[in-house]
């Protein structure tokens, strides 16, 4: 035990003190907020000056209203208007249509204005417009231009049949759908975006703690055997000091990660879930946590101890990615229908059941027989897959050169 | 095979002959598919770990660490408390004359010094059992003379020190005992001077001047081992060393003699006779 202690704390301050540790440990916030907010404000950055668009109005009814509502609705900071139209004269000749189009596409393509809208002489009656840019990227833009029209189209016809075209906007208005939480404690009110984002948030740290600790587990196991340290650990110390040393060290990395994070960058999101789950509740989602941790170190162990290049290692970690993927990519169904079939089924496969009960649990409590076995089953695999990975362990850590193969494996974990 | 406190055993033997493999087996990193190992009459048990010590061929460290920090880890593993352990360090760091190393990362050492390192690591918890795989490998003739100091010191104080290595002549000069083991069988052990007198031929070593070719015509010898100005003649019963010295003043033209000495085979002659004869595929000359 003493000595299983001895490994933990060299693994903890000597990876804590890494040029790479500290690089994620500050790094990553800061790439995950670039990424989060530098599109968001990017997108919603105003336009600093007037955009030209055009139109060819085929009915010859839109130019003057469309242009109005545009005036009137998207303004710069400035308080000038946003959007400016341009019509594009047709005249009776056959091919004016033709005519119009070709000086459109020319003034688009040489940017002298941002694309062309075309009415369509039958726009009442199938509402379809058409939109032509070098540029139909600008979500922004379409968006604005697609409002626009629906409402003039809407008061249009209102006006068609003879109706105050005001009537639209007294009538129609967003609708206010306040979601309270049912739970045997009481109610909440909570949204569904807010139940959806506490469990993605403790999944997801699942998921760091996974992969940061599991990494430096491999890394570490490759280091020791391709500077050949191993054979002198272990002649110090048995494989399995090693081996539950190196877990404990590297995990409380993790945790010492995540713990930062959370602090610095997480503390509203916590906060938040802190509003919506009791302790037990937290404590028991820790638990998952934890177990499910211990599974995939386990599973680190057992396939990254054969192996003996960073390439091999690399492989290997990114089919375990791949594996803790699916829930995250099943997320938001499982948040939508946490009591489906198809994610009670996958809750008891020990390798998802973690990820799949942190997803379960804030949404709406699962029944306590399939909480004690999902636990039971996790705890159990969880004990047979550190036995299996102590066999492989202790007799591949010492192997170099070519992996064994699934067979080799299998009868390796017989023989041991 | 054995050792005994007090006792420097050689592990000799060709490449591939198991060496290392018994080593590893010694020290409980592999389990023997027959036979047992016992250390003072009981078996292999944790608390036996942090009386041996060791030093494997292939060099390996953590690079990125202190030095201190590296030897303080390997002594905690072997129980060793970290204020002795800090005591114990400076010791020998200093003996070794890699003071100003004390904090300095492993990888900034020279291959040399990282090796003098390795050693007090395998040293740090002053084991009983010292197993040492080629330790002087790397090592300049002042750091060989400093760590064949500390060697002598420690069989001094009662402990057991089981020394690998290729290298006869280092054998030859450290060893009490030796075991010879090839394709993992014992071939020779026991007292160096015993083994030396059991395989008792007579040998002839010249140091000398010339083309020494003719030396491996000669009869009355029963092998040659030749090298650009010395050679070893191991004579066959009955031949006597005179003949050769005969045969050798009729080639003065060629071959000057330089150095005379008649003695037991060294442990290099025996070694290639011996292996020599069990790989004939593979030819002595």
């Amino acid at each position: 035990m003493k000595k299983l202690f001895a490994v933990a704390r060299w693994e903890y301050m000597e990876k804590i003190k890494s040029k790479a540790f500290l690089f994620s440990l500050f790094l990553t916030p800061i790439i995950m907020v670039a990424v989060s907010v530098i599109p968001a404000l990017l997108a919603s950055q105003a336009d600093t000056e007037s955009k030209t668009i055009g139109i060819i109005d085929l009915s010859g009814q839109v130019v003057s209203p469309l242009s109005k509502l545009l005036e009137e609705r998207f303004k710069l900071p400035t308080g000038a208007p946003n959007y400016l139209l341009r019509s594009f004269t047709i005249d009776t000749s056959k091919n004016a249509q033709t005519v119009a189009r070709h000086e459109a596409d020319s003034l688009a393509l040489a940017e002298m204005i941002e694309g062309y809208l075309i009415i369509g002489k039958n726009f009442m009656g199938d509402s379809s417009f058409e939109y032509r840019s070098p540029n139909v990227g600008n979500v922004k833009l379409m968006e604005n231009l697609r409002s626009v029209l629906q409402d003039f189209l809407l008061s249009q016809r209102l006006i068609a049949r003879g109706l105050d075209p005001h009537l639209a906007k007294d009538l129609s208005g967003t609708v206010d759908l306040k979601t309270i939480k049912l739970s045997k404690s009481g109610e909440q009110e909570s949204g569904f975006s807010q139940v959806f984002f506490t469990a993605y948030i403790f999944m997801m740290m699942m998921f760091i703690l996974i992969m940061t600790s599991g990494q430096l587990l491999v890394r570490s196991m490759l280091e020791e055997k391709s500077n050949r340290v191993v054979e002198i650990l272990l002649s110090s110390c048995s494989a399995n000091d090693l081996m539950g040393g190196k877990i404990i060290g590297l995990s409380g990395l993790g945790i010492t990660q995540l713990l930062f994070w959370v602090l610095i960058g997480f503390v509203i999101t916590v906060k938040l879930s802190i509003a919506l789950l009791s302790l037990p509740l937290m404590l028991l989602i820790l638990l998952y946590i934890i177990l499910g941790y211990l599974l995939y170190a386990a599973i680190f162990i057992a396939i990254g101890s054969p192996v003996s290049t960073e390439q091999e290692a690399q492989q290997i970690t990114s089919y375990l990615v791949m594996i803790l993927i699916v829930p995250i990519a099943l997320a938001f169904s499982v948040a939508q229908s946490p009591n489906s079939t198809l994610v009670r089924v996958l809750s008891y496969i020990p390798l998802f059941s973690p990820s799949f009960m942190i997803m379960r649990i804030p949404n709406q409590l699962p029944s306590v027989p399939e909480i004690i076995i999902t636990l039971l089953l996790i705890a159990a695999s969880v004990i047979g897959m550190m036995w299996i990975a102590g066999k492989i362990f202790r007799t591949t850590i010492l192997s170099y050169g070519k992996r064994p193969g699934l067979r080799e494996m299998i009868a390796l974990i017989r023989s041991a | 095979m054995s050792v005994k406190r007090g006792e420097i055993l050689g592990l000799l033997g060709p490449n591939g002959a198991g060496k290392t493999t018994t080593i590893r087996t010694i020290l409980n990193i592999i389990q023997p598919d027959s036979g047992s190992i016992m250390f003072d009459g009981k078996e292999f048990s944790d608390a036996v770990r942090n009386r041996i010590g060791y030093l494997p061929e292939e060099r390996g460290l953590y690079r990125k660490s202190t030095t201190i920090n590296s030897i303080l880890y390997f002594a905690s593993l072997r129980g060793v408390a970290v204020q002795e352990g800090r005591r114990r360090a400076y010791d020998l760091l200093r003996r070794f004359d890699l003071l100003e190393y004390y904090n300095r990362k492993v990888e900034e050492l020279s291959k040399g010094n990282q090796q003098k390192v390795q050693f007090i690591n395998a040293v740090i918890h002053e084991p009983d059992l010292i197993i040492l795989d080629e330790p002087f490998s790397g090592l300049d003739p002042i750091n060989q003379i400093v760590l064949n100091d500390i060697l002598m010191e420690m069989k001094r104080n009662g402990r057991a020190i089981i020394f690998s290595t290729h290298q006869m002549d280092q054998a030859e000069k450290l060893c009490d005992t030796i075991c010879l083991i090839d394709r993992g069988r014992v071939i020779l052990d026991g007292d160096l001077a015993a083994v030396r007198r059991k395989y008792g031929k007579e040998s002839m070593q010249l140091g000398f001047v010339g083309n020494g070719e003719f030396l491996k015509e000669l009869p009355g010898i029963r092998s040659v081992y030749l090298y650009e100005n010395y050679a070893e003649l191991v004579l066959t019963d009955g031949s006597s060393s005179s003949m050769v010295l005969n045969e050798i003043a009729g080639r003065s033209d060629i071959f000057e003699l330089k150095k005379f000495e008649l003695a037991q085979p060294s442990l290099n002659a025996i070694f290639l006779d011996l292996v020599g004869a069990r790989h004939p595929q593979e030819g002595r000359d």
